[in-house]
Formats: structure tokens, sequence, C-alpha cells
């Protein structure tokens, strides 16, 4: 048994005395009459998680921005996490929102993180701009990834938002809703920059600077509420090794075909799109999600590929059990470095191969709203992929044969 | 006979005026020019999807203390979800900085003090404690 708590729980403390520090003279500010809307509130969301898989021949983790995973001993570094908020209405047009979060996360440990932090104008009641730092919604629900108790599952589908490693972005989105037919209209688009690493091995994918742009349409009505997002992120760095190793290589061969396959898997300058269409479907007791997106990368370094899931609940009294079904699937991009027999072509086989997924996972699990404010959840995900199936894992071993199953208890809690 | 039948009905009157004041009704000031809100409305209106009323006035939704039975009673019949549900729904709008849950107030007094002082303030009450000073825009027994 491997318990990071203590250590979440320390950087948990430090991270609310940042969040203080900000808001302390907003705070005193602060002397309103009962009768108006609370003008500062500290709030906060977390969870208390373990998990475990059933090998140790690769390494489970929630998303790419997790520096390792988990195997057969079970452990809290998945899912446990802390976040605190500080919010401040300077007027009836004017709110503040910082937002610190404590989790696992590139650097291997939970060091906290300003994870929102922007100002909210509302022009009109339909029409809002929102500055500053704020996370990304590249997918429906993608920017309440933390919130555990916000959500039926343990964690959000792996296949499906494990891909994105960008948790927030530093710039501008502008919202604006119009009723349409029954039902509300809502459109949001956003850009800016990216502040993030991403953990390669026991290096770091520099994101800092990529810009990042994107947008949805949403229509709600009844019971139903429909999206399409499409978004995009532009790569301002190059990979760490191993990749930078091989280009280098390539490039000193000095054979145009090596130099054009360097060229082809290098990520600066080139666009990642991501597209996805998803409908929730909330009935009283009844909650369906369904999701489906695609990824197109410039980069021959990523393989395009396309994931899914979908997911249904039904409460009963307290207990609400849930089963779902997802898969994520990636497509093999063609590129030969026109050597004669190389070493240097076993390392871009390698490379290429690193990146793919083939698999599927079928979850099943229950959520137990057994006090206020707070959810117990116990949840099985089994993974069924073909051995090749190894993107969504830092690292395995050569047995691995792309079958999986993850054991996950959590306690999230809202305050 | 008779005389058994008179007490047994009022007994039964009784009743039946006690299961009629869990009946909900949303409610304005009565001065706030809303005619009627569409269930649909209510819906986006406490939920947080709206922000403005069809009179063009923001819309300033009240919500009574958390340990209110009318709270809970009135998210039950309004979506069909328990008070759990509801604090999950608003705490993926909060931590995503979205829109914030209904202010609180704290009585029927304050709420009926907010509606009157307030012509987008919307709250809801028990139909036989409504009086003069709100008016009902959204019945549950007209609009199951």
């Amino acid at each position: 048994m491997t318990f990071h708590w203590h250590r979440a729980q320390r950087c948990g403390f430090r991270a609310l005395a940042v969040a203080c520090l900000l808001f302390s003279h907003a705070a005193m500010a602060d002397s309103d009459a009962a009768m108006a809307p609370k003008r500062f509130e500290l709030s906060g969301f977390g969870t208390l998680g373990v998990a475990r898989t059933d090998t140790n021949d690769t390494q489970f983790i929630r998303d790419q921005t997790q520096q390792g995973g988990i195997d057969k001993s079970f452990s809290s570094k998945l899912d446990s996490l802390i976040g605190l908020q500080a919010y401040f209405r300077a007027s009836d047009s004017l709110e503040l929102v910082t937002q610190a979060i404590s989790r696992y996360g590139p650097q291997g440990d939970y060091r906290p993180e300003i994870s929102w932090a922007f100002a909210k104008y509302n022009f009109n009641p339909n029409l809002s701009v929102r500055a500053g730092r704020m996370g990304t919604e590249f997918y429906l629900l993608a920017d309440s990834r933390h919130v555990g108790y916000s959500y039926l599952t343990v964690r959000p589908s792996v296949d499906f938002f494990g891909l994105l490693a960008f948790h927030y972005v530093d710039g501008l989105d502008l919202t604006g809703i119009v009723p349409l037919g029954e039902g509300l209209l809502k459109g949001k688009v956003f850009a800016g920059y990216s502040h993030e690493l991403a953990p390669i091995g026991s290096e770091f994918l520099n994101m800092h600077g990529n810009p990042m742009a994107g947008g949805y349409v949403d229509y709600q009505q009844g019971h139903w509420q429909w999206r399409a997002t499409m978004a995009q992120m532009t790569f301002k760095h190059e990979l760490p090794a191993p990749v930078s190793t091989l280009r280098d290589g390539l490039y000193l061969t000095g054979v145009p075909s090596a130099v054009a396959a360097a060229d082809a898997i290098g990520i600066k300058d080139k666009t990642s799109r991501f597209y996805s269409v998803g409908g929730v479907y909330d009935r009283g007791p009844l909650q369906v999600q369904a999701m489906l997106s695609e990824l197109r990368h410039e980069s021959a370094t990523y393989q395009n590929s396309k994931a899914g899931y979908l997911l249904a609940g039904y409460r009963m009294g307290q207990v609400t059990p849930f089963v779902g079904y997802s898969w994520t699937k990636s497509k093999e991009k063609t590129l030969s470095t026109g050597l004669p027999p190389n070493p240097l072509n076993d390392y871009l086989a390698a490379s290429l191969a690193r990146v793919h997924t083939d698999q599927h996972t079928y979850t099943l699990g229950a959520r137990w709203d057994f006090h206020r404010d707070m959810a117990l959840k116990a949840q099985v995900d089994m993974i069924r992929g073909t051995p090749q199936s190894i993107f969504l894992y830092p690292s395995n071993t050569p047995n691995f044969d792309g079958k999986l199953n993850v054991f996950s208890l959590a306690l999230d809690f809202v305050f | 006979m008779r005389a058994l039948l008179k007490p047994l009905l009022s007994l039964l009157l009784v009743l039946l005026a006690q299961t009629a004041s869990a009946e909900l009704v949303v409610v304005s000031g009565a001065k706030s020019g809303i005619d009627h809100l569409s269930r649909q409305d209510v819906v986006f209106l406490f939920m947080g999807r709206l922000r403005q009323l069809p009179t063009g006035v923001p819309a300033v939704p009240v919500d009574l203390a958390v340990d209110s039975p009318e709270r809970a009673d009135f998210y039950r019949q309004l979506v069909s979800k328990e008070p759990a549900e509801i604090k999950a729904y608003w705490s993926r709008l909060v931590f995503s900085g979205g829109s914030r849950p209904p202010q609180i107030a704290e009585s029927r007094e304050d709420l009926i003090r907010l509606l009157s002082s307030n012509p987008g303030a919307i709250g809801y009450m028990d139909r036989n404690k409504v009086d003069q000073r709100v008016r009902i825009i959204f019945d549950f027994a007209t609009h199951p």
C-alpha cells in the first residue's frame, strides 16, 4: 500500500494559504447586510481515492498529465486531490474566481497549482466574457474533470478524456445564450495559451505558450443536452528524448528522405485538432451520457484517433448503480526514413508504435450518497485492448497483453 | 350514525387541507410584472441556465434554507432530483467557473422581503402561505 495522502494534505494547506492571500482584502471588504447575495465565498472539493490494477506489466494513469501510474498495489495517487475556490462578487456584473488544486501531476508530486483565476464580466444576463486562467473545455464536461462529487463515476472515462493533457488555458472566452424554440442555444469561443507540462518518461513536453483556441455550440431542451465542440492546439516546443534524439540522428544522416522523416515527426508549429459531439439525457433518477471524439494531428509523431463512451446510471434511493462502455482506437501513420537497414529505422518504428491505442473498456460501479456533501463510489473497469495498445500507459513490460482490470474506491466531498 | 359522520368528515377535510399544504407554487413579488412562467422556464431559471426573465429583468432565483422540506420538495417536483443530485449539479458549475446557485432566504419572511424589493426575484412556497404581497407565476398543480 502506498499512501501519499499526508503529502497531498500538506500541499492542500499551502494552496489554501495562496487562495486566502489572494482574496484577503476582498474578504475584508465584505461586510454586507445578510439579505444581499453573499459577496465572498470560500468553498472546495476533494477526493480520497484508492485504486489498483491486476497486473504489474503496465502502469495505469488517469490522464496523460500524471507522471507515473498504478499497478497491483493499492495507490491513492491516481484519484486523490483537493481543490479550493475563492469567489468574489465585485459588482452585479463583475465576478472574480480563483481556484487552486493539489493532485498527483506531471512532476510526480502533489504540488498545488492555480488551475483557475479569472474575472468574469456579464454584459447582460445572456452574454459574458471571462479573462484569465480557465479550465479547458475541449469536450463536454472536460472542465470539471477534477470535481468527482459532480459526476457518477470514480473518474472520467480514461479512454475518452485520458489523452487530454491540458487542464487550463490562459486567455479569454466569450459565452452567449439565445432562447431557441423550447430550449436554449448556447455558444462559446475561447482563445489563449497553455502553461502546462506533460510528462514523457522522466522528461517533459513543454507546452508553455502553445496557442489554443476553440468553441462549442450547445442546445438544451427538456431532458436533453447536445453539444458539438471543436478545439485546437499548436505546439511551440519539440518533444524531449527519445523523440528528440531520434530526430537528431535522422538529421545527421543528411539523407533527404531521413531529414523529411525527422521533419514529419517534429511537432513545433504543428497543430492538433479535437472534434467532439456529446449528448446527455437526464430525467429524474436516470442519467445517460454519450460522446464521440476525433483527434487529428498534423505531426506524424501522433496517430489520429477516435474515441467514444456511453454511460448510464439509475438512482435507487441513495445508491446510483452505473454501467459504461468506452473505446479508443488510433490509426498508424506510415513513415519511412528511406535509409538502408539502420538502427534509426527501428527507433522510428518504435517511436511510431509508442503512440498506438486500440482498446475498449467496460465499467461497472455505484455511487452512494450516504451523507450530505459526500459520496462513496466503488468501480471496476475492464480494459480490453490489443497488446499494441500502449499510448495511455507511461510504461509497460513486453509481457503486457493489452488486458487490464482496475478496482477503485473513492470518497468525494464538497465543502 | 349522523353524529359520527360529521366529525369524520371534518377530520377528512383537515387531512385533505394538510395534503394540499404540501402543494408548492412559484412566486414573484406582487408588482414584478411577470404574468406566468412555463415549467421549462422555471427549470432553466432555478438551474442557472437562463438568467433573464421574460420581462427582460435579470432573474434572481431564491432558494429556501438547505434544511427546509419545501426546498427538497421543490426540486423533486421540478426535476425529480434529490438534494444530493442538485448539490452535485451545482458543484460542477461552481467549480468550473459557471453559474452560481440561487441565493438563499433563511425564512419565508426573508423570501417575501426579497421578492417585494426586487422585480427579478422568484421563489417558491406553500400555496396556502401565499398572501397579497406575492404573485403566483407557476403552479405545479395545474402544470404537473
